[in-house]
């Protein structure tokens, strides 16, 4: 199976397409979709008698108009943009890992595991013990659906949705029979030692270091793939597998690096979220970062340039949600029909797009 | 009743959900649509199930209404598909996440915050005269809610109509090659679009068989990687409905093995048990995945211009 969203649709168009045509396949499709998304879910928020004008504009706006907005923005934009990137990795060879949820929980755990029984370490110490035991996790996670796609051709969508299912039992375990913390009113582990917890930049309030760290994995994410041989082959395996496969690259040996890199990238976001966000792990930790990251890689058609701008809009929106439920009344659920509606209205968009470029070029 | 009796009285009924969502899958998948949506549309089918009950007090309106929006997403699906020619797994994707949330919000809208859970009444037992007094086995098969015997019927009428009828032989054409299908006048896109519709519905009601008959109310996380087994279930079946029933009752075995273990007090930790359905089905799916076979267009779309599909 080649990778469904990363193949640009030009297969059927002229050789060199028209400027106008590369306008109107490139950007238009985004237009139409925001539009047609917001205007869809202004219906429905007028029909249940509430304000949709008054509802967009403290979505849109939270997040500029107090430093506590913006930071939270940045806060969220760093795991959903880790989750996103852990979705596209493997995308590029077609294969979905649906897990992002199941490696951040065990790199919560783990991080929090090492965080809470070296509490005692120094920072320079403890702080890299606690992120590599996150990315750890999160790569043993991934490498049992790996190992099971790679040896005995399990489907991964499969593999990486039911080990979310298990890592909630594994967070329950830690959480209430091995460092289970009865004060906490949640089920939720003992916090991690001072030394555990990321140092804070800019602020008050100020978001976490991990957002540096974050920013570089997304840097190296686009280097890596656009830049190196490694990159190439995870293009070439994605785009084109049999002739990949022909030229001497190992198309499966690339998916499960790929899928592994993902769940690295979700371990990562479980250990920041620990020692930047929570200093313990939590049950429901996760909200809906698995879904947003899906979102947010399959908006950005799998770019990793693209990526963390759309993370960036999608924190955006979320935490406008819960300030459009506080003060508008509408139903922070409504966030998530909004971007479930780009989604849609993006994918028709492109076939509205394709046969208009067709007809201009 | 004696233990096995009600053991298996108890395995009987959880088999429904999964049977009833993946002879749902099955359906699509075997026209060549391959749907990944099952988790959200049943959590939407739990979520609009249980509120036109509770609205209405009529949990056969609730089902209907449940099965008609899990065919509306079923239909996307195939339309998104066969006349859009979009990807199967990124539109199956997009309605999973619509029908989401679309059920979280259906349920803020009309109950929103509430201290008393709202609850329905489950759907009532319908005994089968006679039939229900054979010794061991009758209360287990004959003494359930409606949409066991249904569940019941749908895969016995699948099976006839799939393998037994010209009609299912055209319908397998279409998921095994569309070209040829085509070719002999069968109407590759009309069967897209009404297999993925009915299958939707199937999951539909898959859905809202969780609050009429488990909880009688619902809840966020309600239908719990059901949607998912179903489909390792689909496949461990081999898309065929006489194998789909006999994993789903593995599956609901080991549903009830871990509900009863936690019940009885043995000395496992409860998480062991819980992850049992879980990581039992990833083993099983290294071996379904050696020997079941799959139809051969199975989440490719077709193209009547196209030279090589």
């Amino acid at each position: 199976m080649s990778a469904p969203v990363l193949t640009e649709p030009d297969a059927l168009a002229p050789a060199r397409p028209s400027m106008a045509a590369r306008v109107i396949r490139g950007v238009l499709p985004y237009v139409l979709a925001l539009v047609l998304a917001f205007v869809v879910a202004g219906i429905v928020i007028a029909a249940l008698g509430y304000d949709p004008i008054e509802a967009f504009r403290t979505i849109l706006t939270t997040s500029f108009k107090t430093g506590f907005g913006f930071t939270e923005t940045l806060t969220k934009w760093v795991p959903l943009t880790l989750l996103a990137l852990g979705f596209t990795i493997p995308l590029a060879v077609g294969r979905f890992n649906i897990g992002g949820e199941g490696q951040l929980l065990v790199g919560a755990t783990a991080a929090a595991g090492v965080g809470i029984v070296y509490a005692d370490l120094p920072s320079a110490v403890l702080l890299p013990m606690v992120i590599v035991a996150g990315v750890l996790a999160g790569v043993v996670w991934a490498g049992i659906a790996a190992l099971l796609m790679g040896r005995f051709h399990v489907n991964e969508i499969l593999s990486t949705v039911l080990l979310n299912f298990v890592s909630f039992q594994v967070l329950d375990y830690a959480a209430t029979e091995v460092w289970s913390d009865p004060a906490a009113g949640v089920a939720a582990t003992q916090g991690v030692g001072e030394g555990a917890e990321l140092p804070t930049i800019g602020g008050p309030p100020g978001v976490h270091a991990g957002l540096l760290l974050a920013g570089a994995v997304a840097l190296a994410t686009i280097l890596v793939t656009r830049r190196t041989s490694a990159g190439f082959e995870l293009r070439a395996a994605g785009t084109n597998p049999r002739a990949a496969a022909i030229n001497g690259i190992r198309v499966e040996r690339v998916a499960v690096i790929a899928l592994i890199v993902g769940g690295a990238l979700g371990g990562l976001a479980g250990a920041l979220e620990v020692s930047g966000v929570h200093g313990r792990a939590i049950e429901g930790m996760q909200t809906n970062f698995l879904l947003l990251g899906i979102i947010i890689g399959l908006i950005a058609r799998g770019s990793a340039v693209w990526v963390p701008v759309v993370a960036f809009g999608i924190a955006i929106l979320e935490v406008g949600a819960s300030s459009m439920q506080r003060t508008v009344g509408v139903p922070a659920e409504m966030v998530l029909i909004i971007e479930a509606l780009i989604l849609i209205f993006l994918l028709l968009s492109d076939v509205i797009a394709g046969r208009l470029a067709r007809r201009v070029a | 009743m004696n233990e096995f009796a009600v053991l298996a009285q108890l395995t009987v009924v959880a088999m429904v959900p999964y049977l009833l969502a993946s002879l749902g899958t099955m359906l699509g998948g075997l026209a060549g649509v391959f749907s990944v949506s099952q988790e959200g549309v049943m959590l939407l089918g739990a979520s609009v199930g249980f509120l036109v009950s509770y609205g209405t007090g009529s949990s056969t309106v609730g089902i209907l209404v449940a099965a008609a929006v899990g065919a509306l997403f079923g239909f996307a699906l195939g339309w998104a598909t066969t006349a859009l020619r979009l990807d199967q797994f990124v539109v199956g994707l997009a309605l999973f996440f619509a029908a989401t949330g679309l059920a979280g919000l259906l349920y803020r809208i009309v109950i929103g915050q509430t201290a008393t859970t709202p609850l329905v009444d489950t759907l009532p037992r319908v005994e089968i005269p006679l039939l229900k007094d054979i010794p061991l086995l009758g209360t287990a098969l004959f003494s359930h809610n409606v949409l066991v015997y249904f569940a019941a019927l749908v895969t016995v009428g699948l099976w006839f109509f799939l393998y037994r009828t010209r009609a299912g032989l055209n319908l397998r054409s279409v998921g095994e090659n569309p070209k040829a299908a085509d070719s002999l006048g069968i109407p590759v896109v009309r069967t897209r679009l009404w297999t993925t519709a009915v299958g939707g519905a199937l999951m539909g009601v898959a859905g809202a068989f969780l609050p009429l008959v488990y909880t009688g109310t619902f809840t966020e996380g309600i239908v719990g990687g059901r949607g998912w087994l179903a489909i390792a279930l689909t496949f461990f079946g081999g898309w065929r409905p006489q194998y789909i029933a006999a994993g789903a009752l593995f599956f609901a075995t080991m549903d009830v093995v871990a509900l009863r273990a936690e019940v009885s007090g043995i000395d496992i930790p409860s998480q062991v048990l819980l992850v049992i359905p879980y990581v039992a089905t990833l083993v099983v799916m290294v071996f379904a995945f050696r020997w079941a076979r799959v139809p051969e267009f199975l989440g490719k779309n077709y193209d009547r211009e196209s030279r090589t599909g």
